[in-house]
């Protein structure tokens, strides 16, 4: 492990590139940085990140997974016109109201710094002024002639947003792909509690790949892994102007405990009940839509898993200049290891009995 | 080849009722392989024993259709589609049931024609009462498009060449290896349903448990009349799919992929798919996940009774193929996969 400490690994994290499908880069980078904390790692067909910490005393001991997505919206390139803008697609869920103007990273046969151009506004016509641009209209000018971009850029490269991150005041940060590095970061967390910790539980810390695609690959390593409990540690919509106050959480006022049908009501339960035994500052978060986060896909794996859902505030999601506090990471990371430190064979039991 | 695709192409086949073109893709193909067999859903499964990797290649063989939802007093019958069929397409085209009979799509009186819905349609098959119709036509009844496959120079224009042009690949594909020593396991599987959501190659999937997988399916082109940017054209070889709706392809066989096509000096393209999936989505997330890819026939108009292919894109992918399946393959499928 790496001393950077939370804020310098969640920069890191977040610098890294991991369109969904590519997340090779900051795998790699997750694993060195918290290596020291798990016992052993390794990657599956989809390259899924799994960490394994291993409980103590007598066999069989419960398997829990913390399932954080690792993969990040983006851009991939779908045709080099023969002037040399490229045409784009979206991987992922991207609001395309804010690419105009944008700063972006091709990841051709090299790094190409790029801008998503748009239209002057003393050109468009009135119409055009009142709607968002189309697909079809968007292009990354990389400054290239179209043989030029030939040369160094292909069909299905792919694009990030270039965005540095940006440390707010009090302990805010923002940046691109916040949603999910935040997620990561409570993995983090947690396993940095659970050094001075016993626990019985086998811990398979898991950064999941093609999340914003569909929850792919929370679907293959859960049939793997087959754990008693499956928690999904992601983001959620933090308060903002324009968000209605009973749909985004308090920011720095600890992480959303999902309740809804995907969660299983003991698990849900048991989180409350530490968060208030230890005065650990966390929100109560419906989430009556069975879609949307790993939680959903490990849920209905093989013949059903016990599953939670843990979400960080988060505003301004799927721009480049997502925003969490630090301290919500923090306990989420705490509140989790504590409940993992108390699982045990009986409550595990009890999750199939209703 | 010319032969072998009109006959798949005209051949009956809807979704959820592949009996008539299973019959006869189980005939072309029996004598290529070690083993024949069906699954639960009707997914046709060809087997090419081996002792090296599992490899499951997969062309649906359903096609798209109507469905007969009622049926009148004066015999017209109401319908609803089976996978993506659009009114503007139907209209004034033939379609046919499994029992042979053919009928007319009309429309009511519509004022503007953008109104044009499914359910302001109906077919007509001559008939001059309900019960006419009833004796050749039930509710819950399953028509396809009905057309002949013409040959233009190189092209085919062909109802159903999504995806009977695959199917025939994998035909083709089978043909040429039958004669040779294959060190890895060929599962060649026709699946059904995919029309309606790539239902039969999940299934399919999980039973083969392959190690590797590919799709062959057909993908959309950017090279007609202000067509959306797309850089796919016609005649430009079979392509190697890069994302679809329901894949991104693992980035380490694509690039297995384009080294294959590379080092047979097979012409390729790379494809990006803004809309549409193919049988490649289920197979990857089989189990703990499949590396899979995907090989694409470049077709015009799509979904429409007059799909356009080229031949040589047809013929390359067969060589494509060929070559996949002959080249040696490690333990998790590519020797490239060391995840």
């Amino acid at each position: 492990m790496k001393t950077t400490g939370l804020a310098g690994f969640l920069k890191d994290a977040i610098s890294a590139p991991g369109v969904s499908g590519y997340e090779e880069k900051v795998v790699a980078a997750v694993k060195e940085e918290m290596s020291g904390l798990y016992d052993e790692a390794r990657t599956d067909a989809l390259g899924n990140l799994i960490m394994l910490k291993r409980g103590i005393g007598r066999a069989p001991h419960p398997r829990i997974m913390l399932a954080a997505h690792i993969d990040e919206i983006g851009l991939m390139v779908t045709k080099i016109e023969d002037q040399g803008c490229l045409r784009v697609t979206q991987v992922g869920g991207i609001d395309k109201r804010i690419l105009p103007g944008l700063e972006v990273i091709v990841y051709g046969k090299k790094e190409l710094p790029g801008v998503v151009g748009a239209k002057p506004p003393h050109v468009q016509d009135p119409d055009e002024q009142k709607k968002a641009v189309k697909w079809e209209d968007l292009y990354v000018d990389i400054g290239l002639t179209g043989e030029e971009a030939q040369e160094l850029v292909n069909i299905g490269d792919i694009i990030t947003f270039a965005q540095s991150p940006i440390q707010l005041q009090g302990r805010f940060m923002a940046g691109k792909s916040m949603d999910n590095r935040t997620g990561v970061m409570v993995l983090f967390e947690c396993l940095k509690f659970l050094r001075a910790m016993r626990h019985h539980a086998d811990v398979y810390c898991v950064a999941t790949v093609q999340e914003e695609v569909g929850l792919r690959g929370a679907t293959t390593v859960t049939y793997g892994i087959v754990p008693d409990i499956g928690i999904a540690i992601d983001v959620g919509f933090g308060e903002q102007p324009s968000v209605p106050e009973h749909q985004g959480m308090s920011m720095d006022k600890g992480p959303g405990i999902a309740i809804g049908p995907v969660v299983h009501p003991k698990i849900f339960g048991r989180l409350k009940a530490i968060a208030k035994e230890l005065e650990i500052t966390v929100q109560t978060v419906p989430s009556p839509n069975p879609y949307g986060t790993d939680a959903c896909s490990i849920q209905i794996t093989r013949g059903g898993i016990p599953t939670a859902l843990v979400s960080i505030p988060l505003r301004y999601m799927h721009t480049s200049v997502e925003t969490v506090c630090l301290a919500d990471i923090e306990r989420a990371g705490r509140l989790l290891a504590e409940f993992i430190v108390r699982l045990d064979k009986k409550f595990v039991e009890e999750l199939k009995c209703f | 080849m010319k032969d072998l695709l009109k006959k798949l192409a005209e051949t009956f086949g809807p979704a959820g009722n592949e009996a008539q073109i299973r019959d006869v893709i189980r005939e072309k193909v029996k004598g290529f392989v070690d083993e024949v067999e069906t699954d639960a859903m009707g997914n046709l499964i060809a087997i090419r024993k081996g002792h090296g990797p599992r490899v499951m290649v997969a062309a649906h063989m359903d096609e798209i259709g109507v469905i007969v939802t009622h049926i009148d007093e004066k015999g017209f019958l109401r319908f609803s589609n089976i996978g993506g069929v659009s009114p503007f397409v139907l209209l004034g085209q033939k379609v046919i049931f499994a029992n042979g009979t053919v009928g007319s799509c009309g429309m009511e009186n519509l004022s503007e024609m953008k109104d044009l819905k499914l359910n302001k349609m109906f077919i007509d098959i001559g008939a001059t009462d309900r019960d006419s119709a009833s004796k050749k036509v039930s509710i819950g009844d399953i028509g396809g498009l009905y057309g002949e496959a013409h040959f233009i120079g190189d092209k085919v224009i062909a109802k159903s060449l999504d995806n009977r042009s695959g199917c025939a690949v994998l035909i083709k594909t089978l043909e040429n290896l039958a004669e040779r020593d294959i060190h890895n396991q060929i599962y060649a599987v026709f699946t059904v349903q995919e029309e309606v959501g790539l239902r039969g190659a999940k299934i399919a999937a999980y039973r083969v448990n392959p190690d590797i997988g590919f799709a062959v399916d057909v993908t959309r082109t950017g090279d007609t009349p202000e067509s959306p940017a797309m850089a796919v054209k016609l005649g430009g070889g079979p392509t190697i799919k890069v994302k679809d709706s329901v894949v991104l392809t693992h980035p380490l066989v694509r690039q297995f992929m384009i080294d294959i096509a590379e080092k047979k000096d097979i012409p390729y393209q790379l494809e990006v798919l803004e809309r549409g999936g193919t049988d490649t989505g289920p197979i990857h997330l089989t189990r703990e996940g499949v590396p899979s890819g995907a090989i694409s026939i470049p077709a015009r108009y799509i979904h429409t009774p007059s799909e356009m292919a080229d031949l040589n894109d047809i013929e390359n992918a067969v060589k494509f193929l060929v070559a996949i399946l002959e080249s040696e393959l490690g333990d998790r499928g590519t020797g490239y996969l060391t995840h």
